[in-house]
């Protein structure tokens, strides 16, 4: 996506919630290839509020893998495995 | 991804079982680790419901065919597992009639007060726990559906078999619970001294 001009953007989106539905489901990889182009390419640029939007939804998305995910103790996960194998052997 | 229902048994030797279990399923540990822990919320419900999860996969490994999604059928089988061993016992408050908050979340209504302006540059200073804690702070079922898509990306036909329930209803979850989500790190950026207009 290039850098739109600001002051060429419409400030206010009568579809708001609508787009901000269809933004998800792009970013989620579940769109159509047209709808995703549709919506890109002649909506986004133009739009300062799905614009706005579009940026926060990638901003959260990142912020959720950086800062939510945790691993298993290795003490848990040997642990299972131990018991697994106990298992096998019985 | 059935598990004790009509899905065809497959015939392993202990030898395949080994491969499957430590190529397939292993694999997978961290992104369950991480399932459990956010649906218990506490680290000890999470190793109990971690390793039962797993000592059930591996009985049930015969139910499992090769090949097909090993992460989705093992999500699946900790899902039920903490709706019938654990949510009963844990400090989530009494069980949520889910439809009534369904619907309440559909409501057209709610669509036009959860419009919080957040901003990407709130967002950037919240280096902390703020986002772990938006998240542990949904009700379990919104919480689940971010946690499937937005960290284990899963698609939403996946999500459906996980969760047993129909795309539509995945698809409108996720709005919702993003929904929330941001309406609550809103309220962590007003406390960091955003304006949020």
């Amino acid at each position: 996506m290039s850098n739109p001009d600001p002051s060429k953007m419409k400030q206010d989106c009568p579809e708001k919630n609508e787009c901000l539905k269809m933004l998800q489901v792009i970013l989620d990889g579940e769109a159509t290839p047209e709808q995703k182009e549709h919506f890109l390419k002649n909506h986004l640029e133009e739009c300062m509020p799905c614009y706005k939007n579009y940026h926060l939804e990638v901003a959260i998305r990142q912020l959720l893998k950086t800062k939510c995910c945790q691993d298993a103790p290795q003490e848990l996960v040997d642990d299972i495995k131990t018991k697994v194998i106990n298992n096998l052997a019985s | 991804m059935e598990l004790e229902e009509n899905s065809p048994k497959q015939n392993y030797t202990e030898a395949e079982k080994q491969t499957i279990f430590h190529g397939e399923f292993m694999p997978h540990i961290n992104s369950m680790y991480n399932f459990a822990y956010r649906l218990t919320l506490d680290a000890d419900d999470a190793k109990d419901l971690l390793q039962d999860t797993y000592l059930k996969a591996y009985r049930f490994i015969e139910s499992f065919q090769k090949g097909t999604n090993a992460k989705a059928w093992l999500f699946r089988i900790l899902k039920n597992s903490f709706i019938n061993d654990y949510r009963k016992k844990s400090k989530e408050p009494s069980k949520v009639d889910y439809q009534e908050v369904e619907s309440y979340y559909n409501s057209e209504e709610v669509d036009r007060q959860i419009t919080p302006d957040l901003r990407v540059e709130a967002l950037k200073d919240m280096i902390g726990d703020e986002i772990s804690n938006a998240l542990n702070a949904l009700d379990v079922d919104f919480r689940t559906v971010i946690i499937l898509c937005d960290l284990e990306g899963f698609k939403y036909e996946e999500m459906a078999k996980i969760l047993d329930i129909p795309i539509g209803t995945v698809r409108s979850r996720l709005h919702r619970a993003r929904n929330l989500l941001k309406e609550k790190l809103s309220e962590y950026a007003k406390q960091m001294g955003y304006k949020t207009a």
